[in-house]
């Protein structure tokens, strides 16, 4: 394709093509502390559709190893974002060499905490808010775990604040572009710290396992197994796919991980829960 | 907000069942006519993967091309008595969708289609469309 | 006709993860994961060695467990088998 460029996320590399260099240009400031990928696991291609498209009107299909037939394609404006739909339509439907989770993951020391929860239910803007509190970011889209070690690698990629979440950009962060009108309404893309970053190639033991729900009145209650096991698998994106490593990976991590369900009204009570449980454990 | 979470004693049948003549056996339910004691987990895809999916179930599989498709969904040799000549094309994932909630799959009559659909329960990782019918079965479409 | 005999999936071809009352089951064959509840593990455990018919499985169930009132027990045990079956988990001999 006529503009690429290439980046690392903790074991993942990506190859990113386009029809415009607009795009590219927006996914490398962006990117702008992540190092390259010596190897693409993935390709991402941001397409014109047909070749006059690429001047009128323009809209881009997303495309790739993987792609979805009936996407409805986004506007230039919005390369970011679709180049950022295109990594986690390849991750969704084609990683293989770690159970994905959805789930957002930070980590003290070299054990982490595992916040799992469907777009909405406060993990991401969790693990912006403990990040900010010296927690080290790993991830807030997938989690990933390894089926022979059981440990969480991360896969730090900036984070997608929405609407109201975009009062909490904290400061010196290297952003992207405010992004209106798109499918989910206001979106910036928020890069994790330089630390976070760097640390990528870190894993950490999952010790506490989290289903966060925002908006509720502060609640804890601990998941019976059975219910525990089928959130998981419900949490996993590519389960099916994994078969018995799958299986085994979150029949283990169910057993040696305490797993709490978590629902609170607004961040800092979200902040004070997971504090506590960290500190009971 | 004090529980330190504890990772629940896995339970298994209690003691081992006692041969003395009281019995210190535990209650066991067989069950409510009805209610299901085996469930497939149904994972859900991807969040990205949208509503639709574009795949295919042929019936059957290439494997078995010519064969039939006996009432309990099991291939049997064409023309074996009371089976059902195969669809003359593949079914889409919504057809099959469809049919799985009720409906009835096209080109097709209510005996054989619930042969048809028999036989797209019952595919096994490996045959032609079983990815297919794994990911038509995610809660909420 | 001698009734339908029972036994359940070669020990390879299933892994199994009691949880609390549902047990995980992975079948390996489909790659699907069950969930099952009482009394569907303990009907799996007691078709483990030998093939039983239903008569005989409900025979060796009630020596190890209380199963209440006798009333339509082969009737709910056939229903767990024929569920049990069509997992794969069980298959005739």
């Amino acid at each position: 394709m006529r503009y690429r460029t290439t980046l690392r996320v903790g074991p993942v590399g990506f190859r990113i093509g386009s029809d415009w260099r607009g795009p590219i240009a927006a996914v490398e400031a962006l990117y702008r502390d992540y190092p390259r990928a010596e190897f693409a696991d993935f390709s991402v291609r941001l397409e014109a559709g047909q070749p006059w498209r690429r001047w009128l009107r323009p809209s881009i299909h997303i495309g790739g190893d993987y792609r979805l037939p009936e996407a409805a394609p986004l506007p230039l404006a919005q390369g970011l974002l679709a180049a950022e739909l295109g990594m986690n339509l390849q991750m969704a439907l084609g990683h293989r060499r770690h159970v994905l989770l959805h789930a957002s993951v930070v980590a003290r020391g070299d054990r982490a905490i595992v916040m799992s929860g469907i777009s909405g239910a406060g993990k991401s803007t969790l693990a912006l808010l403990l990040a900010e509190r010296g927690w080290r970011f790993m991830g807030d889209e997938f989690a990933l775990i390894d089926p022979a070690s059981g440990l969480a690698f991360p896969f730090p990629r900036p984070v997608s604040l929405k609407n109201e979440s975009l009062a909490a950009i904290p400061a010196g962060r290297v952003t992207g572009p405010l992004l209106s009108g798109t499918p989910k309404g206001d979106i910036r893309h928020v890069a994790p710290d330089r630390a976070a970053i760097a640390a990528m190639d870190e894993p950490a033991r999952p010790a506490l396992l989290l289903f966060p729900r925002f908006g509720f009145p502060s609640a804890i209650r601990p998941l019976p197994p059975a219910e525990c096991f089928v959130r998981l698998t419900q949490a996993s994106t590519n389960y099916v796919a994994m078969g018995e490593p799958g299986f085994r990976a979150l029949t283990r991590l169910r057993a040696e991980v305490p797993a709490v369900a978590v629902d609170y009204p607004d961040g800092e009570a979200g902040i004070a829960a997971v504090e506590a449980l960290w500190a009971a454990l | 907000m004090d529980e330190t979470p504890q990772p629940y004693r896995t339970d298994d049948d209690g003691p081992e069942p006692s041969r003395a003549a009281t019995s210190s056996r535990r209650a066991l339910m067989l069950g409510a006519i009805g209610a299901s004691t085996v469930v497939a987990i149904r994972p859900a895809l991807a969040q990205t993967t949208g509503s639709v999916l574009n795949c295919q179930i042929p019936v059957p599989d290439p494997g078995r091309a010519g064969s039939y498709i006996a009432r309990d969904g099991s291939t049997v040799p064409a023309r074996t008595q009371g089976s059902f000549a195969p669809p003359s094309r593949p079914y889409t994932g919504e057809e099959v969708k469809r049919a799985l909630q009720g409906g009835q799959l096209p080109n097709s009559n209510s005996l054989s289609n619930r042969a048809y659909l028999n036989y797209i329960r019952r595919l096994q990782r490996g045959q032609g469309g079983f990815t297919c019918y794994a990911s038509l079965q995610m809660p909420g479409g | 006709m001698a009734a339908p005999r029972y036994r359940a999936a070669g020990a390879e071809l299933l892994l199994v993860e009691p949880l609390d009352m549902f047990t995980a089951v992975f079948h390996r064959p489909s790659g699907i994961t069950h969930l099952l509840t009482e009394p569907a593990p303990q009907i799996l455990r007691a078709l483990a060695d030998a093939p039983l018919d239903a008569g005989a499985l409900l025979a060796r169930l009630s020596r190890e467990f209380d199963l209440g009132e006798p009333g339509d027990a082969e009737a709910m045990l056939l229903a767990r088998l024929a569920e049990l079956e069509a997992a794969g988990l069980v298959e005739r001999v």
